[in-house]
């Protein structure tokens, strides 16, 4: 059997999503010897142009350029999976989109409106059509084998539909929002195990929003009820998902 | 004749060199890091101060817990909270367990590959199997750190403003020194390695270091900046001394010292107070001193090496000092908003790290300023570009040697993008 062709390419965030595939130490000799990996500039100075089976893009999009760059990565793979929050939402770096333009943020942290051209952050979905989204900040590990494995035999992989809360239940973890700390937990997919609750941590939603079913109005009755600041909510509820029309619209 | 290397690759982000040249002279070198800039200090305005470090950790992967805990210390500074010495052990293990995570993905993965020919370190795997699995090997034991102090490899969690949501149990501490007990022999072989190269010396020119002085062992935490002049400042008073500039082709700000460029990182350290290492870290700095020549800038790889050894010894100490107390499993500092601000300063990978805030009576930010060690370095770099281009303008190795010069500072160009205000409000 030929070996799938794969790419795996960083637009505008931390790299962290593709650290974690580096941190894959126990699978990444064998990940790699399974696959034909054409382009990974993370970690190798090889870069061969070509066709991609499968390409993961971390990143958000926010210059001319990379717009351009993504496109021509679209136009060259089968199947293209956005890896992380950036790619998937926009990242924290989306947290002000529609309060604090661009143009704005730039002259208080460069001292100049033009210095050069950027876009408000935005998922790659803005752009391409995107086949899968690994969420997180960062992606698990696990997930990105297992979906891996099935998107390389060109199957799409299922999304999780269900809340953080669910594994958490399953880990008998005490309620954190009912200790009085407000958790992203009802409203944001798992996948996670409850990584943060099980540690007495509320989740602060870095794997997104559950596409599709709207849960935020009702999250938000319930922020209120017990007695979180209006501000307060708004701003936890912006720091992953801003670009999701109802969080965006949340006074 | 314009020559370009976009992009660089082995670096953690977008980044790449551009030469220009007319005939046979270099008119100019340039370090470009053209990632998209993300605004971090902007937008964490209003952010309140309990997720401040959540956010803030995420303007890197490979040094989240520098950022972690650079933002952590600096709001506490803010909030006047005071951790307990159980605190102060577990954060000193975590910054740690943070270098050896870093420096073995740098000084294996990124850097060494140069040294022996191949474009990645897994295209070594098959003729250095020992040095690629024991570079794994370390980077996980330092990966483990994190996973057990933090919650995950990246961008953790459990690591709060006034200690740690959930203490670590004993056997998670022997845990981390069986690791560091079986994956020291990787960090003396890096130490071997990297002491057994010819360094290209093209760019070999005066460098002014500046590292945070650790108090009276060597480490990466403290409160005081020291520079090699013999200049030391409280860290709130950074601003005096480190100044910043927009350039138009680097989204990192160039930062200088009395007008100067200045280079932190491993080699800063070792050169300021490597006379405080201890043990076998101590020895092997001992045995190079003389290879390890502070005026070539590459010779931060194998500082870095010899930072591994200390991690790894000073990852063993924390947990036996931890465990010879006991542990306290409730054991958090109380944590209340006020206005106020506050300043602290890391050691990250790759040198100073500075997290400074404002907060209003709610505890919200209203001014904020991080300057990372890769936008310290951006200068440095280019000084470097700019006395060794002109050597090298002939010859076949121009592109390579430039190349290995900014990788030699662990450019981690996610980290620099969005970098320091220049309105001092």
């Amino acid at each position: 059997m030929k070996k799938p062709r794969v790419g795996i390419f960083g637009f505008t965030g931390c790299a962290g999503d593709q650290l974690m595939i580096l941190n894959l130490e126990d699978e990444l000799l064998d990940l790699v010897g399974a696959l034909d990996i054409k382009s990974f500039t993370m970690a190798s100075s090889l870069v061969e142009d070509d066709e991609y089976d499968v390409a993961f893009v971390e990143g958000s999009i926010t210059t001319p350029k990379q717009k351009e760059k993504l496109e021509q990565i679209r136009n060259k793979s089968k199947l293209l999976v956005a890896i992380g929050d950036c790619a998937a939402w926009g990242g924290v770096q989306a947290s002000c989109n529609g309060i604090v333009s661009v143009s704005k943020k730039m002259v208080e942290v460069y001292g100049s409106r033009n210095v050069w051209e950027i876009y408000e952050s935005k998922p790659l979905s803005a752009y391409v059509k995107v086949d899968f989204v690994l969420p997180g900040c960062p992606i698990e590990k696990e997930e990105f084998l297992r979906a891996a494995t099935s998107l390389l035999h060109g199957d799409i992989p299922e999304a999780v539909d269900y809340p953080v809360c669910v594994e958490c239940k399953l880990r008998e973890n005490g309620c954190v929002l009912l200790e009085g700390r407000l958790c992203l937990g009802p409203i944001t997919p798992g996948g996670c195990k409850a990584r943060c609750p099980s540690l007495g941590v509320d989740c602060i939603g870095c794997r997104g929003v559950i596409d599709g079913e709207s849960r935020i109005k009702s999250a938000i009755e319930v922020f209120k009820e017990a007695g979180f600041e209006k501000d307060y909510v708004k701003k936890r509820l912006r720091m992953f998902a801003a670009n999701y029309p109802e969080i965006l619209e949340v006074k | 004749m314009r020559v370009e290397i976009d992009p660089l690759a082995r670096v953690e982000g977008e980044g790449g060199i551009e030469v220009e040249m007319e005939g046979n002279q270099v008119r100019d070198v340039k370090f470009n890091i053209f990632e998209g800039p993300r605004f971090f200090e902007s937008f964490i305005k209003g952010m309140w101060y309990d997720k401040v470090p959540d956010v803030m950790r995420r303007i890197c992967a490979i040094c989240t817990c520098s950022h972690s805990m650079a933002s952590i210390k600096a709001m506490e500074d803010a909030l006047g909270v005071r951790v307990s010495k159980q605190t102060e052990l577990l954060r000193d293990l975590l910054i740690h367990g943070e270098m050896i995570e870093s420096h073995a993905l740098h000084v294996y993965a990124l850097a060494l590959p140069d040294f022996l020919g191949f474009p990645s370190v897994i295209h070594m795997a098959k003729k250095y199997p020992k040095e690629v699995k024991g570079a794994l090997q370390l980077k996980k034991a330092g990966n483990l750190v994190h996973n057990i102090l933090t919650g995950r490899e990246v961008h953790g969690m459990n690591e709060r403003i006034g200690g740690f949501s959930t203490i670590p149990s004993e056997n998670e501490l022997e845990e981390i020194r069986k690791a560091m007990e079986m994956t020291r022999e990787f960090a003396i072989l890096a130490v071997k390695l990297f002491s057994s190269f010819e360094l290209p010396d093209a760019a070999r020119s005066e460098n002014t270091f500046i590292a945070l002085n650790p108090g009276k062992r060597f480490g990466y935490y403290g409160k005081e900046h020291v520079a090699s002049d013999g200049g030391r400042w409280d860290v709130h008073d950074y601003r005096k001394h480190i100044k910043e500039k927009t350039v138009k082709h680097s989204r990192a700000k160039h930062s200088s010292y009395k007008g100067k460029p200045f280079m932190v990182g491993a080699l800063a350290r070792l050169a300021l107070f490597g006379n405080k290492l201890e043990g076998e870290a101590k020895r092997l700095y001992q045995k190079h001193k003389e290879k390890l020549d502070l005026q070539n800038s590459i010779s931060n790889n194998l500082a870095q090496a010899i930072e591994l050894v200390h991690s790894v010894d000073r990852c063993i100490q924390d947990v036996d000092e931890l465990l010879s107390r006991g542990i306290d499993k409730r054991d958090f500092a109380e944590v209340k908003p006020r206005a106020g601000s506050g300043t602290a300063s890391v050691e990250a990978p790759r040198g100073v790290l500075i997290h400074s805030y404002r907060l209003d009576g709610k505890g919200r930010v209203v001014w904020a300023d991080v300057i990372t060690p890769t936008a310290m370095n951006a200068a440095n770099v280019d000084k470097d570009f700019r006395v060794a281009a002109p050597r090298l303008v002939n010859t076949k190795e121009l592109e390579r040697t430039l190349e290995m010069i900014a990788r030699a500072y662990d450019p981690c160009i996610s980290c620099s993008t969005h970098l320091v205000v220049v309105r001092r409000i």
